[in-house]
């Protein structure tokens, strides 16, 4: 039989190296030491996305009591899947915050399928929704960049992405919302994520 | 069919479909390189969207998270993702080898897993490799599965995954020091009477998943630099040599 998969072989010289600790500080390298078990990078790992997973969840949810737990159930899932991470296919932070995100429309939605919950509806939101997230975007570079970079959007654009994706609405409320037609919100979605992509890999 | 899906991606990428159509996409990306790579882009654009979020959590769910976290088991990892990554198909060198025998301890496989951008590679095999994908999910998830890691000269690392009781591996190539055209990276089954090919990358690759069927009394794997097709007999020194437990 065989002794632990990880350790020196016992015949050759253990050329096997231990997890290295360079970069450690970068999300990926915090993901990566999570998903061996280490408590302390997994931790570490909490102070740097945490405000990140609650915030958005608050956000999308509206609900800090609600948002808590969401982020809990996040940050746990996490923890428990940093295993399937691999940063070949995608940043940590998109890794966590699309898990977030996920969780946290999915309680929208069940909420809203189960009616127990109204959610607000109507098109006079879609300001609300973008000024306030623009208000809050005020000190940090990065927010200035999100800024900037939802401002080279088209009107339509914008208010499709940010409902969609502050609100938690899918493709056909956001084209309730907007009184406009189902594939023109589809496209506009789309041609909207372009432009903030390619707007956000200028600014990097 | 598939022209609806394409214009789903955004609307995907921002979690704005209904559950049908989330599986209709991601099945897509699985056998569309271009979608795929969409939405990746889309998806690291989309969670900047946060940057304007951020609020400092309530100092108890730390603890609450810290405290399940240390009661809550890791899974051990699943060999495809939805949202399949943008990444160019590498073909996979398909072994015939002799008997080569390891094992590879199932605990350890997250971890490896994570390391070596395994499913990164297994996301695209899929569509087109799926019996030597299967085989691989097979050793990945045998019971008696080890797992031996090196990190190479020049960068990169090399992770075996083996399971005795199958005598079947999977070789974990990924981001070796960059290589001309003209050159390979060969990975050698090295036992004591001496080595035998395992197979070679294709030229200028330096990231590639092999699986190998027959492990026998095989000590360890070694990954040479060769000319472009592979050589013989390895040149030294080699750039890894993962030993395997024995
Ligand atoms: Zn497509």
């Amino acid at each position: 039989m065989f002794d632990t998969g990880a350790g020196p072989g016992p015949r050759r010289e253990p050329r096997l190296t231990a997890v290295p600790d360079a970069g450690a500080a970068t999300p990926e390298a915090l993901l990566h030491r999570t998903a061996l078990g280490e408590d302390a990078a997994f931790a570490a790992l909490y102070d740097l996305m945490a405000p990140r997973v609650y915030g958005l969840c608050v956000r999308v949810l509206r609900d800090p009591a609600q948002a808590e737990e969401v982020a809990q159930e996040v940050l746990v899932e996490v923890w428990r899947t940093a295993t399937r991470f691999d940063e070949h296919r995608g940043s940590a932070g998109a890794w966590i915050t699309t898990i977030a995100h996920r969780r946290a429309v999915d309680r929208v939605r069940s909420a809203q399928a189960a009616g127990d919950r109204e959610r607000r509806a109507a098109a006079s939101s879609t300001e609300t929704e973008y000024d306030s997230v623009v208000e809050a975007a005020t000190s940090r570079l990065e927010h200035r960049q999100v800024r900037r970079c939802l401002k080279t959007l088209t009107e339509l654009q914008r208010q499709a992405v940010t409902l969609a994706y502050y609100g938690g609405h899918t493709y056909r409320q956001v084209a309730t919302l907007l009184e406009a037609a189902v594939p023109t919100v589809k496209t506009r979605i789309r041609d909207g994520l372009a432009k903030l992509r390619d707007c956000l890999e200028v600014a990097r | 069919m598939s022209t609806e899906v394409h214009t789903l991606i955004g609307a995907w990428a921002l979690d704005a479909v209904d559950a049908d159509e989330r599986r209709q996409v991601e099945e897509h990306l699985t056998e569309c390189a271009s979608c795929a790579q969409e939405a990746g882009e889309l998806r690291e654009a989309v969670w900047r969207l946060s940057d304007v979020t951020l609020a400092e959590p309530p100092a108890a769910l730390r603890e609450r998270v810290l405290a399940e976290v240390r009661r809550t088991r890791q899974e051990a990892p699943l060999v495809s993702e939805p949202e399949a990554a943008p990444k160019p198909a590498r073909r996979v060198p398909r072994l015939r080898l002799p008997r080569l025998r390891l094992a590879v301890g199932a605990a350890a496989l997250a971890a490896v897993a994570a390391f070596a951008g395994v499913f990164a590679t297994w996301a695209v095999l899929r569509p087109e490799e799926s019996p030597t994908a299967d085989r691989m999910t097979a050793v990945l998830e045998a019971p008696d599965a080890e797992v031996a890691y090196q990190e190479a000269d020049g960068g990169g690392r090399v992770t075996v995954v083996a399971s005795e009781s199958l005598d079947e591996a999977v070789v974990v190539v990924s981001d070796l020091a960059a290589v001309d055209d003209d050159r390979s990276y060969q990975v050698w089954l090295v036992d004591e009477a001496g080595q035998e090919s395992a197979g070679v990358m294709d030229a200028g690759d330096s990231s590639a998943t092999m699986w190998i069927d027959g492990l026998g009394d095989t000590d360890l794997i070694g990954v040479t630099e060769e000319p472009a097709g592979g050589s013989a007999a390895p040149t030294l020194p080699m750039v890894a040599d993962v030993a395997l437990p024995a």
